[in-house]
């Protein structure tokens, strides 16, 4: 009887606040939250456009970046995702097509499915590397990789044992392949995958400032860069490898190509679903998508305030967007 | 006689030397073998090229997407629509709607106290300015509970009717509690898409046995009198089932359904990995960003949440003794503490206020069943009648409902109250991230977490781990099949012949060894914390109290708010992913240790003690032994829960079969998730099946259970 009691309490009052509300319905749409800060940050920048210039209401879902969120964007689940890195993306050649510019040149034609829409690039330029702070590379006289094996001992931590130990790309679907990078190289080295960006620099961060040498996969913008004296050990020049993908069982080209390479330069964009951004309602967002130029000086900014100062992201997009309106305007169509 | 008591003890004692000299042969051998491989056991090529299971499995779900997609499309797009209809609603109602409706259900069904906590509850997530991100939570734990209720009293209902059902059930329903959750989530995102839907039907996948199962038991129980009498007063079956055995077996549902809104809880925050929204995706946002105070707020936010729902159901199922009419009643206070003269002057207002809140509630509802009564006997009188008395019973529900309106009255057209007041925010994050910091610089504080990683590590884990995956996989599966022969019989040796082949041909032999050694090295350090804390907490009561609550507290906490505090102290890495699991399984060891210790009775330590048998032979002598069976239930429970943790641990630097599960979500692939979640299942089951083997022999062996 009780529980007759509350349902129909429930029901009841559900029928008054309908009574009660006309909600407006704004126009919505869905955005992935990426797993990296700068990711974050340029996604917010992004959010913070369509939400307060465009009238969007826009639904940030957490989601692990990887050909999992591609799939889910392809499939009308997921709108937008923000400040994808074409090398780390699998999915990309499969499924975009048409041309990545950047200031008006074709960086690269995508002859892909089409069934996930490129939006334009973000603005961000990124480069990644392995790097060992200053103070090892100078007492041990480190130059390039090529000198890492002779002071693997010294990276070693108790896991690696004998071997090295790489603070390696911390999450499987961003598709490093450290440990074959490593062994194809030639390098003594473990690859340490640890889950989450925050765990990897937590580890980077505690060996730093007990002075250890230590190995690390980063990239460029990144505010560890700005706290902490980095040199990068120069992989070898990128150069892609056809027949690297899971569909060849990841068939290698040896020592002359991806991944026995470094990573090329990326310019990243943001994609999304080509049904939704065909729709005429959402014409100016994607007019806004292809008009948005965030740069890395600005991200960096941003990073040393959310990383290192612990302040609340939202706000301090927020603050920028208040003191910079001549960098955004020319993003929002009239 | 005696000579006939010796020869027992002499070929059991020569028995034991066998048993224990095959154990060491075969442990040696393994030893051997394995200092001798050169890398990690591979299964043999040809196997695991020709048994494609995972192709096969990407195969299936390729072609179920084609062709059916449509189907789950709409059945997700209806509870789509239900989910954001509850969400909207609780995101755009002034907050004071939203915590009346918290604060009245609690307060009428639960009494003051619970009433004054949902109070807190609500307050504490606007507080911490997880206000939506709750509201999220509990609208989709709010829809996947009423679902569950729905299809789980109705499957219940059906195996209570038909054997058959119920033979063909039992299986379905063991699988389904088993099955780390994750296996199914994410397949379920494919078909389902992201958020909402697919998280509600993934917890129906999860939640739902404990209320079929109760359901069924508590129908079945009904007592053989009662049906007789009724069947002898000429009630048909239908009349049977819905008259007598369902109204009585509520209690039974009641409390399924108890259990059924705490998995709900669990999953639902689980959940964020396939993109549902709710504080889940705070945790799991904190965790990935090391934020310790975050996480906290966070768990919290859940823990607080938990036991308000907990608490709030349970309210239903118990009965209230009345207490005699001379005795003041106790609002707030615990009865007991009658006796302060402090109690009973904080108590007077209470009851006063009390009283005068009944009288006007009463007051009102008769007027209303009155008005009511008169307008409806214009056009029937018996409808009337009934109506009135209908409305005159809810004098609780009636002036909530008027309460609830008046609050949205007010808000659509007299002042806007809005959402939850940014003035009487409350954050604990920075202080707990300062008190962190503070102990993660500490020296003394590093040389003992860095000791304890290292410790574990070197001695345990990774020997383990080597020993483990470099012993020749035909010769573990040997020893795993020969276990289960001695233990529980041919059949089952069979069978883990076949489960064993399976996880090999897959392909993940090693990355299942290396679950294996994690689970092990978790489930020793379990056995070594915990069973020192029962045995404690079974001399002393106290102790036994302080450390029920902690327990209870530890067992509400969905499973991936341990990752927390082992983050914080441990950073990531493979150890942590160990501690984490202790800390997450360690509860059933400690709380069957007690329990076994005090349930030997009393006659035996006294005869014990008596013949002069110091404290420690007595437990060691006498104690321990009885005691075997329940610890064995806590070890076999620890066990499970330890797999089951298995599933999180990537995300703080865990590796083996969860590390696959996480690899297949990022990459798509669901076969290689499959194969990897079903490769925990089926470690988890063959372990499961040996130790309750092994407890039913013990058991006999004791004399407490018959053959």
């Amino acid at each position: 009887m009780k529980l007759s009691k509350t349902l129909s309490a429930l029901i009841l009052s559900f029928i008054l606040i309908l009574g009660s509300f006309g909600t407006a319905n704004a126009k919505r749409l869905t955005a992935a939250v990426a797993d990296w800060t700068g990711g974050e940050i340029t996604c917010q920048v992004a959010v913070s456009m369509l939400e307060e210039e465009l009238g969007y209401k826009v639904k940030r879902v957490v989601f692990p970046s990887g050909t999992g969120l591609w799939e889910a964007i392809a499939a009308g689940e997921i709108d937008f995702a923000c400040e994808s890195w074409p090398s780390y993306a699998e999915a990309d050649t499969v499924m975009m097509k048409g041309p990545l510019i950047y200031d008006g040149k074709t960086m690269f034609n995508y002859e892909g499915d089409g069934s996930v829409k490129l939006l334009g690039t973000s603005g961000i330029i990124g480069l990644s590397d392995y790097f060992i702070p200053r103070y090892a590379a100078e007492s041990l006289g480190i130059k390039s990789w090529k000198d890492l094996n002779k002071h693997k001992d010294k990276f070693a931590t108790i896991e690696s044992g004998k071997r090295g130990r790489l603070i390696a790309c911390p999450v499987a679907g961003w598709n490093c392949h450290d440990q074959k990078r490593l062994d194809l190289l030639g390098i003594d080295f473990q690859a340490d995958e640890l889950g989450t960006e925050a765990a990897a620099i937590a580890e980077a961060v505690a060996a730093y400032e007990r002075k250890e040498p230590f190995l690390l996969y980063l990239w460029e913008p990144h505010w560890f860069f700005g706290a902490y004296d980095m040199v990068g050990v120069g992989l070898p020049d990128h150069k892609t490898c056809d027949s690297f993908t899971e569909a060849n069982n990841w068939k290698d080209c040896g020592t002359a190509a991806w991944p026995a390479t470094g990573w090329a330069k990326d310019y990243t964009f943001n994609y999304g679903n080509p049904e939704t951004f065909a729709k005429a309602e959402h014409a100016k967002a994607a007019e806004f998508f292809t008009k948005m130029k965030f740069d890395n000086a600005d991200q960096a900014v941003m990073l040393v305030e959310v990383k290192q100062k612990n302040r609340d992201l939202k706000e301090v997009v927020k603050e920028w967007k208040d003191a910079n309106p001549d960098k955004w305007r020319s993003w929002i169509p009239n | 006689m005696s000579n006939l008591v010796e020869t027992v003890s002499k070929t059991n004692q020569s028995k034991n030397i066998i048993t224990y000299g095959v154990i060491l042969l075969v442990f040696i051998v393994a030893l051997v073998l394995s200092t001798q491989s050169e890398g990690p056991s591979k299964f043999p090529k040809v196997v695991t090229d020709e048994f494609k299971f995972t192709a096969w499995v990407n195969e299936g779900e390729d072609y179920l997407k084609k062709n059916y997609r449509w189907i789950t499309k709409i059945i997700a797009s209806y509870i789509k629509e239900g989910y954001y209809f509850l969400e909207d609603f609780f995101l755009e109602a002034p907050w004071l709607l939203v915590a009346a409706l918290f604060f009245l259900p609690c307060l009428i069904s639960g009494g003051l106290k619970l009433g004054l906590y949902s109070l807190f509850v609500v307050y504490f997530w606007g507080a911490t300015g997880m206000w939506d991100e709750s509201l999220q939570t509990v609208a989709l734990m709010g829809l996947s509970v009423l679902l569950c209720v729905l299809f789980g009293t109705t499957l219940g209902i059906l195996c209570s009717q038909s054997d058959r059902f119920d033979n063909f059930m039992k299986p379905v329903l063991d699988t389904m509690q088993v099955m780390p959750a994750f296996v199914y989530l994410f397949p379920a995102l494919f078909f389902f898409g992201i958020g909402g839907a697919p998280a509600i039907l993934a917890t129906m996948i999860y939640a739902m046995p404990p209320i079929i199962r109760l359901t069924n038991t508590g129908i079945r129980q009904v007592s053989k009198e009662t049906v007789e009498s009724a069947t002898s007063f000429g009630s048909s079956r239908l009349q049977l089932l819905f008259k007598i055995k369902l109204p009585m077996s509520l209690p039974s549902i009641m409390m399924g359904i108890n259990q059924v809104i705490m998995m709900a809880l669990a999953l639902v925050v689980l959940a964020c990995f396939i993109g549902a929204e709710g504080i889940g995706g705070q945790v799991w946002l904190a965790i990935r960003n090391l934020d310790v105070g975050w996480a906290m707020e966070g768990g919290l936010c859940i823990l607080f949440m938990a036991i308000m729902f907990d608490r709030f159901s349970m309210s239903f199922s118990k009965q209230v003794d009345p207490l005699p009419s001379d005795v003041q009643k106790f609002y707030l206070l615990p009865q007991n503490w009658e006796k302060y003269q402090i109690a009973r002057i904080i108590e007077k207002p209470l009851s006063f206020g009390s009283s005068i809140i009944d009288f006007v509630c009463i007051k009102i509802t008769n007027l209303i069943a009155y008005v009511s009564e008169l307008l409806i006997s214009l056009f029937s009188k018996n409808n009337a009648i009934e109506i009135g008395e209908f409305i005159s019973k809810r004098y609780y529900v009636i002036p909530s409902l008027i309460v609830l309106f008046l609050i949205s009255f007010i808000n659509s057209s007299i002042y806007e109250i809005g959402t939850f007041p940014s003035d009487w925010k409350l954050s604990i994050r920075q202080p707990i991230a300062d008190a962190v910091k503070a102990l993660t610089v500490h020296p003394g504080f590093i040389g003992f977490t860095k000791g304890l990683r290292a410790f574990v590590y070197l001695n345990l884990l990774h020997p383990l781990d080597v020993f483990l995956t470099h012993i020749p996989w035909w010769f573990t599966m040997a020893i795993f099949v020969a276990i289960g022969y001695f233990t529980v019989g041919l059949r089952f040796a069979f069978i883990t012949a076949l489960l064993l082949l399976f996880i090999g041909a897959c392909g993940i032999w090693s990355q299942s060894m290396i679950t294996l050694s994690s689970v092990l090295v978790s489930v020793f350090l379990c056995f070594a914390l915990g069973v020192p804390l029962g045995i404690i907490a079974s001399y002393n009561e106290r102790f036994r109290n302080i450390q029920n609550v902690v327990l209870d507290a530890m067992q509400t906490l969905p499973y991936f708010c341990y990752l927390i505090p082992v983050l914080m102290f441990f950073g990531g890495g493979i150890v942590s992913a160990v501690l984490a699991t202790v800390i997450y399984s360690i509860p059933p060891i400690i709380r069957l240790t007690s329990l076994g210790l005090t349930q030997v009775s009393g006659s035996y330590s006294e005869v014990s003690r008596s013949f002069g048998g110091t404290l420690l032979q007595t437990l060691n002598k006498v104690k321990f032994p009885l005691a075997i069976p329940s610890l064995v239930i806590g070890f076999n429970q620890t066990v499970i829960m330890a797999f089951a943790m298995q599933i999180v641990t990537p995300l703080i630097g865990g590796k083996g079969l969860g590390l696959e599960v996480f690899n297949g979500l990022a990459r798509s692939d669901t076969g290689r998730g499959l194969a990897a979640g079903i490769g925990i299942v089926l470690l988890a089951i063959i372990i499961d099946r040996i130790s309750l083997a092994w407890t039913k022999k013990q058991r006999i062996a004791l004399g407490l259970e018959k053959n």
